[in-house]
């Protein structure tokens, strides 16, 4: 697969009072021509600041940290970089109407004719259903609305990146679904490059084109959603992104035969030959990972074991049932309504197919 | 996927200058900053604290207002406090300074009455009770100075007419008399800046507290003392201090009524530095009694300074 | 239970149209009681009688003619406005600094201007006026003007800093990213935000200018521009016998525009005056 170049973040360091907080400790991320990439991490990883040095609005330690199709513009000041960014708070300049506000980066930049502006301003009102509201003030919008708006001024810039720092934080639950489906629908229309920071597992799985995980200033794995989920690089990916979250389980590996087997005080399971060739005999301190919806209750078979239903939770179409074994709590989900009742013993199958296995340092083996 | 470019070719771009300048720049704005700053700091030097070590360094002079200044050393402390009206003139101080009192307490009564949802036509009784404040207060002075005059003032008379008095006080020749009407012009003077205060603090108490009080059937005291009390504290203490500062400093009226006298019964600390240096010209002994001034503000705000400190920490994190 | 609930509310409602009432008369008698002194004729000030026997604009005359009181009042207004705006010059980037930049030392700094704000400003009067005198400031407009600022800089720096430090962080960033340089993004987007404070604190100074007599009186004297203040002041205990009803004409030119601007400006100072409880 050839990527055209869109930006480009190299060894990024950011750190701050006096070298004392490293906030972005060596952040590499290749974001191409047209992608949609989700930067995702728990408050705090360090995202946020390696999407405002993208942006220019921090000053990172080292002097070639950001490329942009090809240039170095880790010393440029934000308005020279050609990029939009959307905040948090969405911060719409108060005393200015809806229109002036679309406009703002245009009528600053003083490139464009006024002919050129209205009609831009006029795509971006019709693209985001604002055309009845440019002649209000910021604080005659609803949440939903200024969103919009704020996605408006940086849609008429035709930017080489967007930049979306959190922007449906603040809105409520329904209307965040609403607009993550339109930043998607839009950003698939105009194909520009978008960097979108989320600590929302969800929204970054329904969104990005790729998503890079975050923790502790470090990238934990960049991959589609899909490897994401079903090939988390460690424990934390693994535990970061699902819900309801993944089960672990402490085990060691010992053979049987030919066979390799993860063995704890709870289950005793021989190990498919496609994961086991990764394994080594022997092998201690490991953990065992497994999505709720590949633990399985049913008919006892070889491998089952005992656990006793403790709760039973339904999530509409799926249910989350909550189990008991030895002191362990086991989660599992099942398609439809729940096959057994709290306080209920049942028999429990792991699909061995769909096991992780993590090494002592956390890394998927 | 991407090749790097080599570094040398980008580099070439960017000269290094300009690669540090902005580097500090966004760090700090520095530029900006300084020249932001530089007017207050401008203030701040030249308007307030040169004037003020000029003035120490004056008050150990003999320093007329016109020909050359001599030193004296401490010859002007020394003159002051064994002055004969040295304790006259604390005791006048000590008085003057109750006013900040009669102002809390009549800016409670306007801010509570008017922040009552019942109370019909706001805007027109705040800007009544506004008045006093905003007009200058030598205005104010020639209005009481009329009002209060002994032999044709309208008090005088009502006060006769009533019964009160048998014959009119003459106010400004009797040295009690004359601290108390300075203390109760100034009071009824500026005592809508704490009423202000009070009643924008009183303003911001949500509705559903004194709502809830309710409901748990707090009688109006336990709604002031529960509800309302513990919301405008901070502002009351706020207004409270400064006003003790800035009434201590309020001398046109003083100036203006009493202009000191008799004698120095009514020479407040800020009023004798007043004449000092504009009746007397002696600008040296002027600032000796500035500070003396300055110490008397410090120990009656000792007792606050505590939880002054608290406020303005507090306001100093906001930002 | 209804019945304790009606009376504690008829109590709360005696009380407080009591202390309503009180306040108002406190204000107004006095204030009623001079503004029909100032139609007096000069022969009826010497009694105490509400309503003139005889509707006079004798005094309002002698004011105008002889005193030529609007010529101080002219300078007054001057010295006001000249205060009003420079005063925003320097209180309004400092302000801006204060609130919304991190800057080492900025708590200390802060504390300086919040220890400024109590300082006694009767004793800057002293050297002020030595100073003036040796560069030549005495008797001028710009002295009085710049001699005002020590009244309200530190109290616009308190009240301003507040403003600007409760606007959301993003602002200036914001503004940056859309093109703006930082002095683009302070002036096109902060100033115009601010400016409803900007405007009171403009109302404010203009007052202190308009009403002050201390600075007015030792800085000037009377060839320069000397304010109505002083006149009034000189009116008041200069003479041998004071003439009330002249007096009263001059307190109601000086006194009522301020009480005007007040009410003009009420919502916005309201504002501005909040202190926020903590």
């Amino acid at each position: 697969m050839v990527k055209i170049s869109g930006i480009q973040v190299k060894n990024l360091v950011k750190s701050f009072q006096k070298g004392t907080v490293q906030a972005c400790k060596n952040v590499n991320l290749d974001i191409a021509e047209g992608e949609l990439m989700v930067l995702l991490g728990p408050s705090g990883c360090g995202k946020t600041t390696t999407l405002r040095c993208i942006a220019g609005l921090e000053s990172p330690d080292n002097d070639d940290a950001i490329w942009i199709k090809g240039r170095n513009v880790t010393r440029l000041p934000p308005k020279d970089r050609n990029l939009a960014f959307v905040f948090q708070d969405i911060t719409l300049f108060p005393h200015l109407n809806v229109r002036k506000n679309i406009s703002f980066g245009l009528d600053m930049r003083k490139t464009c004719s006024k002919e050129e502006i209205d009609r831009r301003v006029q795509e971006a009102a019709r693209l985001l259903h604002l055309e009845e509201l440019l002649d209000r003030k910021p604080n005659q919008l609803s949440g939903g609305q200024a969103q919009r708006v704020a996605l408006g001024r940086a849609i008429v810039m035709e930017p080489d990146a967007f930049l979306m720092d959190e922007p449906l934080a603040n809105l409520d639950a329904a209307l965040r679904i609403e607009m993550r489906t339109e930043i998607k629908r839009i950003q698939r229309k105009l194909l520009t490059s978008t960097i979108f920071v989320t600590h929302d597992q969800e929204e970054a799985l329904t969104l990005g084109d790729t998503i890079a995980v975050m923790k502790d200033g470090v990238v934990q794995q960049v991959g589609t959603p899909y490897q994401i989920y079903h090939q988390p690089a460690n424990i934390f990916v693994g535990t970061f992104i699902g819900a309801p979250p993944i089960n672990l389980f402490p085990c060691s590996i010992q053979s049987r035969g030919t066979e390799m087997i993860a063995i704890s005080d709870l289950f005793y399971l021989p190990i498919p030959e496609a994961i086991a060739k990764n394994l080594s005999l022997g092998s201690q301190n490991l953990t065992l990972g497994i999505r709720p919806e590949f633990v399985t209750i049913g008919p006892k078979l070889e491998n089952s074991f005992l656990a006793r239903v403790t709760l039973i939770e339904p999530l509409g179409s799926r249910t989350l049932i909550f189990l008991e074994a030895k002191g362990r709590e086991i989660r599992s989900v099942v398609q439809g309504e729940a096959p057994v009742a709290e306080g209920e013993a049942v028999h429990v199958t792991f699909q061995m197919e769909r096991v992780f296995f993590f090494d002592s340092t956390g890394k998927r083996i | 996927m991407i090749d790097t470019k080599p570094r040398t070719r980008e580099t070439q771009f960017v000269s290094t200058r300009e690669v540090g300048l902005w580097g500090r720049m966004l760090q700090g704005d520095r530029w900006l900053i300084i020249l932001f700053l530089l007017p207050t700091l401008a203030f701040l030097i030249f308007l307030l604290w040169l004037p003020f070590l000029q003035g120490i360094w004056m008050s150990f002079h003999n320093w007329p207002f016109i020909g050359k200044p001599k030193w004296v050393g401490l010859q002007n402390y020394r003159d002051f406090v064994t002055a004969s009206y040295f304790w006259t003139t604390i005791r006048a101080t000590l008085i003057y300074s109750l006013s900040t009192v009669f102002q809390l307490g009549i800016a409670l009564i306007a801010a509570l009455a008017l922040n009552q949802k019942f109370i019909p036509l706001k805007g027109i009784w705040w800007g009544i009770m506004l008045m006093p404040y905003a007009m200058p207060p030598v205005v104010t002075g020639a209005i009481w100075m009329y009002l209060l005059d002994p032999n044709l003032g309208m008090v005088t008379h009502y006060l006769i007419k009533l019964g009160i008095l048998s014959e009119p006080i003459y106010w400004a020749s009797d040295p009690t008399w004359a601290k108390w009407v300075i203390t109760l012009v100034v009071s009824w003077t500026f005592w809508p800046f704490m009423f202000l205060i009070i009643l924008s603090a009183l303003q911001s108490i949500p509705e559903s507290y004194y709502e809830l009080a309710e409901v748990y059937g707090a009688n109006l005291w336990q709604r002031f003392r529960t509800v309302t009390w513990p919301h405008i504290r901070g502002a009351v203490l706020a207004a409270f201090i400064i006003r003790i500062v800035w009434n201590l400093e309020k001398i046109d009226q003083p100036f203006q009524l009493t202009g000191g006298g008799p004698g120095y019964e009514t020479s407040v600390l800020s009023v004798l530095t007043y004449r000092f240096a504009f009746l007397s010209g002696d600008f040296g002994m002027a600032f000796t009694v500035g500070i003396f001034l300055i110490a008397f503000m410090m120990i009656l705000m000792i007792p606050f300074l505590r939880r002054f400190q608290i406020l303005i920490t507090q306001a100093g994190k906001r930002g | 239970m209804a019945q304790v609930t009606d009376r504690s509310s008829f109590v709360h409602k005696t009380l407080a149209y009591a202390g309503l009432i009180f306040v108002l008369s406190l204000i107004l008698i006095p204030y009623s009681y001079i503004a029909l002194t100032a139609f007096k004729p000069p022969g009826e000030v010497f009694e105490v009688e509400w309503l003139p026997r005889e509707w006079s604009l004798e005094a309002w005359r002698y004011t105008f003619k002889t005193v030529e009181f609007q010529k101080y009042i002219f300078n007054s207004f001057i010295a006001g406005l000249g205060a009003a705006i420079l005063s925003i010059f320097i209180a309004v980037p400092g302000a801006y600094i204060f609130g919304r930049k991190q800057l080492r030392g900025k708590e200390i700094f802060f504390y300086i201007i919040t220890v400024a704000l109590l300082f006694p400003y009767v004793l800057l009067i002293v050297p002020i006026t030595i100073t003036w005198i040796r560069i030549g400031l005495y008797d001028t407009l710009p002295g009085l003007w710049i001699a005002y600022q020590i009244f309200i800089i530190p109290f616009a720096l308190w009240i301003l800093r507040g403003f600007f430090a409760e606007l959301p962080p993003s602002l200036e960033e914001c503004a940056m990213v859309y093109g703006c340089t930082q002095f683009q993004a302070f002036y096109r987007v902060m100033l115009p935000l601010a400016r409803p404070v900007i405007v009171s604190l403009l109302f404010m100074t203009f007052l202190i200018g308009w009403s002050d007599f201390l600075f007015s009186n030792m800085l000037t004297t009377g060839e320069g521009p000397r304010t109505a203040s002083v006149i009034l002041y000189v009116t008041a205990v200069g003479g041998e016998r004071v003439e009330w009803e002249v007096l009263m004409v001059m307190t109601l030119m000086a006194g009522i525009p301020p009480v005007l601007l007040y009410i003009l400006a009420q919502k916005q100072l309201m504002k501005t005056f909040a202190v926020r409880r903590r």
